[in-house]
Parts: structure tokens; sequence; C-alpha cells
């Protein structure tokens, strides 16, 4: 079996993201530049696939800058065998991603994708599902337990009302969650092989995909500052001002 | 303005000052301490030691600046030069510079000033050039505080400026910084509190991850990484707790022992069970009468057929209950009263505990308590007729143990440089928290001009002893003698570290005395740094030998 597992490259997830000046985006000068944490869930359980003897290989797969690269060491590095780089710079949407992925998928024929449900950067939370939608797959999404064998996928996804069981056809399409696994750290040795691992480059204009966006942002914003609260001194106070100034009762 | 515009033209103009100041020291030093003969004479050395010394440091922040003058360019160059790294490298230039014309802090009791080092006003005069002038009035009040706004904002990855690296080595501190930030920190103030071991599951954990033979070369079970990845490794293990930094040391030191001076038989035997961290290493060297002047060392070891017996006594002896192996320097030709009459051996040992420490015959002693570098607990041993079995002779030769020691001091001290910088790191980011956490009068101390101005220079001061370590690594790597280099980035790192820890508690005010916090840890963790691997004075004394003997 072979799995493609799609990456992206955001802002780290300790960063405190910044509105530009000119708020027409976010501040990326200077930022430290990180894996989406939801795709390191997902390579970890590529590779732990392939460990169990469930999977035969695993491929990275990323759509961005030059840096991206970087991004696809860490995969190689924690344990995927080869990579893919699309290299592209500018912004992309979730469906200009999900069709050259549905490109990537043509080329390579894995059996299971596997991503994060989303990426911390823009939250879309749309690009398996759509990757699901073009490639006619089924998919499984926010799933936190996989169990694949012989054709067939048992997810187990978190949903508002608790866990459900989903049993898929392969090939499928998986947006993985949190709780799924624990990513490893890359060792010394891995992070060492991960040099002669081998990275392919393609462009958008060899998977026959047209990047441009469809939506125009007209302004980022900073949410507003949160307001200092106040002490009162009795019960009566507080729900006087409830009533009054918060107008909540 | 408050980076200047032609920054990088600045600096380099007043490194060229500055040298030309410390060409000025160098010969001035060395009128003191030449001999009628012209040579240098140790007995003159000795009696000038504050010039000597003074001289090393100021060599030794002169190369700092050379250092981070290098690391702004290699950004500048890269386009990631921003107004943090801008204001890092202009206050460091200013600051130092202004040290050089006034004063060079050896220590808080000892300041060394131009006229000890016999540098003349006409030499001070042609110091003061025009770019010395502006960087020493652009590093003041204004751009320490701008420095530490951005900084207590903390909008960027770890806020502290980039450092430079790049590809596998920026992937190693990451996936280090990573590992350092959820599986030793948590648990590293505990592990102190309670003067506990490191727990092996960790070592474990370590292992795998390669810690344990990272710098060893490829044919001997090792990664054969470069000694600039085992100072990432090292800060980032450091900054976690100086204890887990520190368990590569004695792995570095022993695999460098066997590796330059083992028998083809001592380096199969051992080193991939100390890659591997399954054998745990102590470095056995210091005495009670014998600390720095190691030449001097009473412990004997008498051969009596296949086997050495060794007696004496050796104290300072770091995770030696739970050691497998001693790396053990003891004298075999007493006749030989110097250095030439000692030899290093590998001497087994069992395995002991909090209980049964060691577990040997001929071998007895306890644990020394200590204020902080605790995680693998220091001892001191008494061996009576302690058994080394003679195959365990280092090299199969006498006599070579000293000379083998040395030939492994350049790579401990880049590594302890290393700890160092990753302590003072620690520092400074528990100083920052504190910093913007705590509010009085209002607001954040960390607006407060003298605790901005703590935080600036810490911040500062750290990436400069993290480029000297860096680059006497680079020396290492490249094959080149380094003793010089990286006795520097140890000594300043050492500095460094205590004077973060120092002054981040300060900003704790009375909660940084308590033990509950963790900072009240790092002020004791940062002043064995000084002292282990090299005292400042005996690493400012062989820093200042070699630059008064190379001015020959």
């Amino acid at each position: 079996m072979k799995v493609l597992v799609p990456v992206k490259r955001v802002i780290d997830y300790n960063v405190k993201v910044r509105v530009k000046a000119d708020r027409t985006g976010v501040d990326l000068a200077n930022v430290k530049m990180s894996m989406n944490p939801f795709d390191e869930i997902a390579v970890e359980e590529a590779v732990r696939m392939k460990e169990a003897g469930a999977a035969d290989e695993a491929v990275a797969v990323s759509l961005g800058p030059q840096q991206s690269q970087e991004t696809l060491r860490t995969a190689l590095a924690m344990g995927a065998d080869r990579a893919i780089h699309v290299v592209h710079d500018g912004e992309l949407e979730p469906l200009a991603v999900a069709k050259m992925l549905a490109g990537v998928v043509g080329e390579e024929a894995p059996d299971l994708v596997i991503l994060g449900k989303q990426a911390i950067d823009d939250d879309a939370n749309q690009t398996g599902q759509m990757l699901s939608g073009l490639l006619g797959w089924s998919q499984g999404t926010f799933v936190s337990k996989v169990d694949a064998s012989d054709g067939a996928v048992r997810v187990v996804r978190e949903v508002d009302g608790g866990l459900e069981t989903v049993a898929l056809r392969m090939p499928a399409v998986l947006t993985v969650d949190l709780r799924l696994n624990e990513p490893r750290y890359a060792s010394l040795p891995n992070i060492m092989k991960a040099r002669k691992k081998e990275i392919a480059r393609k462009t958008p204009a060899d998977l026959g995909v047209d990047t441009t966006p469809r939506l125009n942002t007209l302004r980022v914003e900073e949410p507003p500052k949160r307001q200092g609260g106040l002490k009162v001194g009795s019960v009566a106070e507080l729900v006087d001002k409830l009533h009054n100034d918060a107008g909540v009762i | 303005m408050t980076v200047l515009e032609d920054l990088m033209e600045r600096c380099a103009g007043a490194l060229a000052a500055a040298e030309g100041l410390h060409d000025a020291a160098r010969r001035g030093v060395r009128g003191m301490v030449a001999g009628p003969g012209g040579g240098v004479e140790a007995g003159l050395v000795d009696r000038h030691q504050h010039a000597a010394h003074g001289l090393a440091w100021m060599a030794t922040c002169l190369e700092g600046l050379r250092q981070m003058l290098r690391w702004a360019r290699a950004l500048d160059g890269a386009g990631r030069l921003g107004e943090v790294e801008r204001l890092t490298a202009q206050i460091a230039f200013g600051e130092y510079l202004a040290q050089f014309a006034g004063g060079v802090a050896m220590s808080q009791a000892e300041i060394v000033r131009p006229h000890d080092l016999g540098v003349s006003d006409g030499d001070l005069h042609r110091f003061w050039t025009p770019d010395v002038a502006v960087l020493t009035k652009a590093s003041g009040d204004g751009p320490r505080r701008r420095l530490a706004e951005i900084l207590a904002a903390g909008w960027r990855d770890s806020g502290f400026g980039e450092d430079g690296l790049a590809g596998d080595l920026a992937m190693v501190r990451d996936q280090f910084r990573r590992y350092a930030g959820e599986k030793v920190r948590p648990f590293a103030h505990r592990w102190h509190l309670d003067d506990d071991l490191i727990p092996l599951e960790l070592l474990r954990e370590l292992a795998g991850l390669g810690v344990f033979g990272l710098s060893v070369p490829e044919e001997h079970g090792g990664l054969g990484m470069s000694k600039v990845a085992m100072c990432v490794v090292t800060e980032e293990l450091s900054r976690g707790y100086i204890g887990v930094g520190s368990l590569g040391t004695r792995t570095e030191i022993a695999a460098e022992l066997i590796i330059n001076g083992g028998t083809g038989e001592q380096k199969e035997r051992w080193l991939p069970g100390i890659v591997s961290g399954e054998i745990i290493p102590t470095a056995v060297f210091t005495e009670p009468g014998t600390g720095s002047d190691l030449g001097s060392l009473q412990t004997r070891a008498v051969r009596d057929g296949g086997v050495y017996r060794v007696t004496g006594n050796k104290t300072w002896i770091t995770h030696a209950a739970r050691a497998d192996v001693m790396t053990l320097l003891a004298r075999t030709d007493p006749d030989e009263k110097g250095y030439r009459g000692l030899s290093m051996f590998l001497a087994e040992k069992p395995r002991g505990d909090d209980a049964d420490p060691f577990p040997a015959e001929g071998m007895s002693g306890g644990e020394i308590e200590v204020l902080g570098y605790r995680g693998m607990k220091e001892y001191e041993i008494a061996f009576d007729g302690f058994e080394v079995e003679a195959r365990n002779l280092l090299g199969g030769e006498e006599g070579k143990g000293f000379k083998q020691l040395m030939a492994t001091f350049e790579s401990a001290r880049v590594q302890t440089g290393a700890r160092a910088v990753g302590v003072a790191q620690a520092a400074l980011e528990l100083g920052l928290a504190y910093a913007t956490e705590r509010r009085q009068f209002g607001r954040a101390i960390a607006g407060f001009p003298r605790v901005a101005n703590k935080i600036a220079w810490m911040a500062v001061e750290t990436m400069i002893a993290r480029q000297l370590c860096w680059f006497a690594a680079r020396e290492k790597d490249a094959g080149r003698r380094c003793d010089l280099e990286a006795g520097m980035a140890k000594l300043l790192g050492a500095r460094v570290a205590w004077s973060n820890a120092d002054n981040a508690l300060q900003i704790h005010g009375g909660n940084g005395y308590a033990q509950e916090y963790e900072i009240s840890r790092i002020l004791c963790d940062a002043r064995i740094l000084s002292i282990f691997e090299g005292a400042a004075e005996i690493q400012a004394q062989v820093i200042a030998r070699r630059l008064l003997s190379d001015a020959n």
C-alpha cells in the first residue's frame, strides 16, 4: 500500500501572528515557519503504517515556495521515503491545492491520501474534502484512529456528539485530527538519512492547474484588543452591571 | 534614529580600530612578560596575570565582535537582517567598544583598564575613530529599550533574532528545541529540587535520537556530524536542563580519548556501546589536592601481572555511581613527577545506585552535595587496590595520558561553551517571561528601562557567546588547531550565563530567591560554568599564553 501525505509550510504555531501595517495580509518577514502541526500528525501516521507493515511507501508532497523544501526535509527526516515539491510562489486557495494534489494522485496512484484536517494559518478545512470530491474517492475526516488493511480502512472520527466509526473503501482521503497520534522527534540519524532522499520538483503547469485565486482579500485585521475587567463589591452591584451595562440580563 | 543606516560599514570600521588597540595591548603586555632574551617567561606571565588575562579577555570580546559582524553580514546577504538583528549587532559593538576604551570586566571584582595593558594615550586616541564614537553612542538606553520592546512583544518564534542556521542544522535545532521544551524543561526543576538522577528512560531517548554518537565518525558507529551540530544539540538540551545538556560531555571526552588514543581493539570494544548509550562513561581526573594543576596528580596505578592496581583519591567525579566505565588518569611512573608519568585507563566498574554507589572491590566513595548542576550528582572516590585490566590502558602505552587528555580539550571546551549558551538562553527567557507578566505601578515591569536594558543586554550577549561558540566549532570541523577559540568560547559563554542568571533573578525580585521559581536553579546551574572544564582564570591564562607567544 502506498500513502501520499500532503504537507503545508505555515507560520510556526509559537509565533504571535501580526497583521501587516497596510492590512493586506499577515507579516511573514523574518517569521519562523514550520510544518502545519496537523500535517505532522499525518506524516507520523503514514510512517507508523509503514513501520507496522501496513504500508510500503510514504510519499510527502508540498505546494509552495522554494522554502517548502525545508518542510519536506522534515517529513523525510520523520520517515517519509521521498518527496514531491510543486514549486509555486504566492497565494494558493484550497481548490487549486486540491486540483494539484489530484494531479499528483493521478501520477502516483496512492491507496491513501492522509493530510491534516486543516492548516493553522487559514483554518480553511477544505482541501481534503475537495480532493476527495475531485477524485470521487471515499473520505474520512477529523480522524482520531485509523485501521487500514486489505482494501478497506476503518476510521474513528471526532464529531460533535462523540466518536463515530466509519468503514471506507480504498482508495480514500483521510483528514486527521489532533488526537490521532503524537508526532515523533526526527532523530539525528534520520535527519542525516533525509539528506540523501529524493525531492522531485514540479510546477503547477506540469499538473495543468490554473492557480489564480478566486477570492479577493479586501482587508485583514487583528481581533479587537480585550478590554480590562473590573471587580464588583457585591452581588447587587454585579446584577446591576449585568443588567444596565452589559445588558445581558 | 534607533538603528544606524550605515551599521555594517560602521561595524567594519570599528572592528579595524579595535584590532589596532588590541595589537597595542599585546605589544604592551609582551613588554611586561618578555625576559632578557625576548622570549615570554612563565614567571613573568604569572606576575603580570592581571594584564595578561586582561589581554585574553579583550581578545575574547574582540573575537566575539568579529563573529557578530560575520553573522550580520551573512544574514544581510540572505535578506534576513531584520531590526532585532541590527539592534543586536549595534549594541554588541557599542558596548564592547566602550569597554575596550574604559575597561573590560574579567569578573565583577576585576576590571582591566587600557593602561593596565600598556596602552598609551596615543593608542587610545587612535582607537577612538568616528566609527567607534558613533557606535558607542548608538548602543545606549534608546536602542536597548527598543530591542527589549520587540522582544517583550514576542511576536516572532522565540523572538531573539535569527541565529543564522539553515538546512539540516536548523532542523536539528528545531527538533531538539521541541524535545527539550516538552521532555526536559517541564521536569528539570523537580529533578533539581529532589536532587534526583536524570531518569534512565531519558538517556535511552537521547540515545535513540542519536545524541551520544553525534560527532563520532561513521566508521566507529557514530553519525560523523559536525561540532557545530554538537553545539546546537548541546545548547538546546542545556536550555532545557544543564544536566541533560551535559550528558554528552562525558561521552564526548570518552569517545575522543578512544578515537584519538585507543588501539583498534579498544575502539571496537568501547565505541559501539558509548554511541548507543548502553555504556555510560565518566571522567576521573581531579583529586582533592589537584585541580587546575593536573600534571601533579598523585593517584597511582601499579602494574601487577595482567592488571593495574589503582590507589588514591579522586573528587568531583560527575555521574560516577551510574557510570559503567571511567576514563581514569593515574600515575604509572612515580619517578616522573610531572605529566609525563601519567597514563589513561578505560576502567570498567559495575553500575551503582544511591544505596550502594560503588559496588566494586577496592573502590568506595560518596556524594558531594552541591548548589546546582545536579541530575548526575558529584562524587568523591577512594581507590584502594582497585583493579583495572592491563588491556584497558588507553593506547596500550604508559605515560601518554596527559597528552591523550589534552587532545580532547578543544572539543570539551567548545561543548561547554554551548552548554553555557543554553543556560544563558534559558535565563534570558525566564527573565523576559517574568518581566512581561509581572505588573507593578500599573504596568508590566518589562516597560521600565532598568528592566528593559537588562533584557536587551542579556539577549545581545547571548548571541555574541553563541556566535563565538559556533566559530570555535567550525574551526574544529575544519581541522584547524582551535584551543584559543575554544577557550574563548568557554570563557565568554560562562560569564554570560552567570551574568544572565544573575540579571534574570534580579528581574524576578524576591520571587527569584524562592526555590520554587526556576530561575533560582538556573542561578546555581550557571555558577559552575566558570569553574569546571578549566576555571575562568586558567582559561584566560591559556588564551594569554597563546596570544603572547604568537606575537613572536
